[in-house]
């Protein structure tokens, strides 16, 4: 039954999208906008009903998720690049803030920064280099190409029937069976939390250190009383002790993605260092001029002496 | 029983049923999908090649949600760790992609795709 409520306002998305990308006077646009926030007001109630759980915390996202949906549509449907461009800094910016609630702190930064900071500064770069005026001057600053959509209504038919499966696929998942999975995960979170410290001795040391600055030396690994997670220390006198590690001693987001970065993926690092590398290679090769050199040139450049004088002296 | 209450009795710790909210997770996932797909409608209706580039950026972007989403619902790090990776080939495609466009507009003079038509029709 959800999915028919979902179909249906797939649909009624995809009309307010046809409405909005091809509308070529202000009150079909306006029209699509209208039906387009219904559809996204309605696929919003349907799924923030379909799961169960807390609904104070959920708030949150749901409004960064409509100002990043906003904003993508305002992407794929303005009619100034720049303009788009600007619209994507949005979503960047609220999808950073859904990162933030999903506690994907050094993500969300990272997003901001790299995204936001590096990306859309070149695109902006390469619009103002190859944006080009209007020529017809029939409309305010934007060309005929960007006013006319190419193919809307085959497009929206293949995005509404991409779009349909995921989201059977996401919301159809069986509300009890990830319940009895997530309390699986529950129980054994707090464990995994700490599990990161494990793996980190000198911090773990220094942590035992803040609690109790008698100790010698960390012995084992951290063990759990409940959700408390204690660590049995050897102190000065060459007594052991057991201590309970505080709340905030626990790794940041940071230090665990650090962590599985160079000790759980260290290949694919590399690969991404070489895939920069590489890239830079190619926008070297891509951007420069090409320039015809003679065979002199050439051989200059190689380090051969010129083949004109060689063959003279002999 | 609802997924609060069997949390709570797994942890005894309210801040831990906060932590993997399933209807956050639900909502989050949905708009994964939605970026997604609205990044694929402006990839296939733009005719501006830079706008084309930045739908797919918009795609990464859904890509990147719901990495960072599972990976919240799994508590597996491994999900954050690999948006980095979205990051590096979305640096890499827009320094490539962009020096391309750049190309091509020295040879056309104008940013439409459907002046190169012509390649597809051999």
């Amino acid at each position: 039954m959800p999915s028919i409520i979902l179909y249906s306002s797939c649909i009624a998305g995809a009309v307010g999208l046809y409405l909005l990308a091809n509308g070529v006077r202000m009150p079909l646009r306006a029209l699509g906008t209208l039906i387009a926030l219904g559809a996204l007001a309605w696929m919003m109630t349907t799924t923030f009903n379909s799961a169960e759980g807390p609904i104070g915390t959920s708030i949150l996202p749901l409004v960064f998720g409509v100002i990043a949906v906003m904003a993508a549509v305002r992407v794929t449907t303005h009619r100034r690049p720049v303009f788009a461009a600007l619209y994507f800094v949005l979503v960047v910016v609220a999808s950073s803030g859904l990162f933030l609630t999903l506690h994907a702190e050094f993500m969300a930064f990272a997003l901001v920064i790299v995204y936001a900071g590096a990306i859309l500064i070149t695109y902006l770069f390469v619009l103002m280099l190859a944006q080009q005026s209007p020529t017809d001057g029939t409309d305010s600053g934007s060309t005929w190409y960007d006013r006319r959509p190419r193919e809307p209504a085959i497009a929206l038919l293949a995005c509404f029937i991409l779009l349909s499966s995921l989201l059977q696929a996401m919301t159809e998942q069986d509300s009890r069976a990830f319940a009895a999975a997530t309390a699986g995960k529950a129980e054994a979170a707090e464990q995994l939390i700490w599990a990161d410290l494990d793996r980190m001795p000198r911090q773990l040391e220094r942590v035992a250190r803040d609690v109790e600055p008698e100790t010698e030396q960390v012995i084992g690994s951290i063990s759990f009383d409940g959700t408390v997670a204690q660590v049995e220390v050897k102190l000065a006198d060459g007594k052991q002790k057991t201590i309970t590690l505080p709340e905030d001693a626990a790794p940041t987001n940071t230090q665990v993605i650090g962590l599985a970065l160079v000790s759980d993926f260290p290949v694919s690092l590399e690969l991404a260092g070489v895939i920069l590398l590489m890239a830079m290679f190619g926008a070297v090769v891509l951007a420069r001029r090409q320039i015809e050199l003679g065979e002199d040139e050439i051989r200059e450049s190689a380090g051969i002496a010129p083949s004109v004088q060689r063959g003279g002296d002999e | 029983m609802n997924l609060a209450a069997t949390l709570s009795l797994a942890t005894e710790s309210a801040a831990l049923s906060e932590m993997i909210n399933p209807r956050s997770i639900q909502i989050c996932l949905v708009f994964s999908a939605l970026l997604f797909v609205i990044g694929l409608f402006g990839f296939m209706t733009r005719r501006n090649m830079i706008v084309m580039f930045l739908c797919t950026e918009l795609m990464f972007q859904g890509v990147a949600l719901a990495m960072v989403t599972f990976s919240r619902m799994h508590l597996d790090i491994s999900g954050q760790v690999f948006v980095i990776f979205i990051l590096t080939v979305a640096a890499a495609e827009a320094a490539l992609a962009l020096g391309l466009v750049v190309l091509l507009y020295r040879r056309r003079a104008t940013l439409d795709v459907g002046a190169w038509s012509e390649l597809g029709e051999c």
